[in-house]
């Protein structure tokens, strides 16, 4: 599991991904740790196969006991299907996630970690003296979605909006937006169901002064490649499906 | 999953399946019985000794339905606890090689307490389920007592159906479809015993 330090100032934001020893038949994903002093926070942890990568690449960076938190933007499997052994693993805990998600989520076992239920509107998640704010991405694509936003570090975790698919051994930031492009419109024509939610989402996200906008697959956007990737999921007609 | 883990899901769901065929079978134990008392009443003095036959195999009949609900609800906790196992022993598993995986980390002796508990929770199980497996064993030969005992019983039928005269073919039918079903039992328990036999506490 390859690591990469994305901020630090009084607090850290850590990205792992680009596993090589993930099975080749599931997709990959990127998982970002926030750690402060005394805590730390996993954001999409991942599905039930990167547990012990996972673990393993975390224990770097603090000690099991001090994994407090854990934020599931959605219900997808590649998202949170660890959870169960997350539950077994951690003994004092929480998981934040969509309200409308408790009674499917439960059903990767969730009873040592305590299911902090989000609400339609968000709210925010303490860790020490650090405040992240929840913000609501509902139809992106999930219809229970949110997103993470630290103020602090400018840091944006947007879930699957930015995604795309890449090659294992992909940079973990966009180096040329016009290339990378092409590796994002199926996905999000296909995934992202709503024009109205998606014009909703990028009004309120305009409105954050982000460094980073972190996708939950392929690569990170940084500086002005978060406005050219604004710019562009605006103008994107998506929900092609039907 | 692992071949183990598969046959202990194969052999619990097994029991369901043979108990649910057993149900039917008493079920029909318990019709013949109450055809048979119903010859017997018409039959008179000629089928004197039937009628005592008769509520005999009702209430034996009744009484394998009886064990055989009970013994449905231990194998849903079985399987239960079947489903148990196998989180635990992934959790372990999974929890053992994110130990190797984190190598020299900083923080990776602090997976040891994670680790042992979960070692000692999926060892809780396995002890949990073999004590189990040994109590439904008991019941399941409780069921095969019945069974046998129906046999029996077929056999003295038939003896006195041989003195009903006329009434002879008709409870000598029933008889036979007692000691049948008695025979269906049989073989469906004993398939259920051999199944979990290899999970007793021994
Ligand atoms: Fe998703
Ligand atoms: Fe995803």
């Amino acid at each position: 599991m390859k690591m990469t330090k994305i901020y630090e100032g009084s607090h850290q934001w850590i990205m792992f991904g680009r596993d090589e020893n993930k099975p080749g038949n599931i997709i990959d994903t990127n998982q970002y740790v926030v750690r402060t002093a005394n805590r730390c926070l996993l954001l999409d942890p991942g599905g039930a196969e990167l547990f012990a990568p996972m673990m393993a690449a975390v224990l770097h960076h603090a000690p099991v006991d001090q994994i407090t938190d854990l934020f599931a933007s959605h219900q997808d499997p590649d998202v949170i299907s660890s959870l169960g052994l997350w539950d077994q693993a951690l003994t004092n805990a929480k998981l934040h996630a969509p309200a409308i998600w408790e009674g499917f989520l439960r059903h990767y076992s969730c009873e040592s970690i305590e299911y902090v239920p989000i609400p339609d509107n968000g709210g925010t998640i303490k860790l020490d003296s650090v405040e992240l704010q929840i913000i609501p991405a509902h139809y992106l694509h999930s219809p229970g979605n949110f997103h993470v936003y630290d103020p602090q570090a400018k840091i944006l975790m947007t879930g699957d909006v930015g995604a795309a698919i890449e090659a294992n051994d992909a940079p973990v930031f966009v180096d040329n937006f016009a290339v990378h492009v092409e590796k994002m419109r199926y996905w999000h024509q296909r995934w992202m169901p709503s024009n109205q939610a998606k014009r909703v989402w990028i009004e309120r996200v305009r409105n954050l002064d982000i460094d980073i906008l972190a996708p939950q697959h392929g690569r990170m956007f940084k500086g002005d490649d978060v406005k050219r990737f604004l710019d562009w999921f605006d103008a994107l007609q998506v929900g092609i499906a039907v | 999953m692992t071949n183990q883990t598969k046959s202990q899901f194969i052999a619990v769901a097994s029991i369901t399946s043979e108990l649910s065929a057993v149900m039917v079978v008493a079920k029909e134990i318990s019709l013949a019985a109450a055809n048979a008392k119903a010859i017997a009443f018409r039959a008179g003095d000629k089928a004197k000794g039937f009628q005592p036959i008769t509520d005999f195999i009702n209430e034996l009949a009744k009484e394998t339905i009886e064990l055989v609900t009970n013994i449905n609800i231990h194998a849903l906790v079985l399987y239960r606890l079947t489903v148990n196992e196998f989180q635990k022993t992934t959790a372990y598993n999974k929890f053992e090689l994110a130990v190797k995986m984190a190598g020299d980390a900083a923080y990776a002796n602090t997976m040891q307490k994670p680790l042992d508990n979960a070692r000692l929770s999926m060892q809780d199980c396995q002890r949990q389920f073999k004590r189990d497996v040994s109590q439904l064993l008991g019941q399941l030969e409780e069921v095969m007592h019945h069974a046998r005992a129906a046999r029996v019983i077929a056999a003295n039928s038939r003896i006195e159906a041989s003195q009903a005269g006329e009434y002879l073919q008709s409870l000598q039918a029933v008889a036979e479809s007692v000691d049948k079903a008695a025979h269906t039992i049989h073989d469906n328990v004993q398939r259920c015993r051999i199944a979990l036999s290899i999970y007793r506490n021994n």
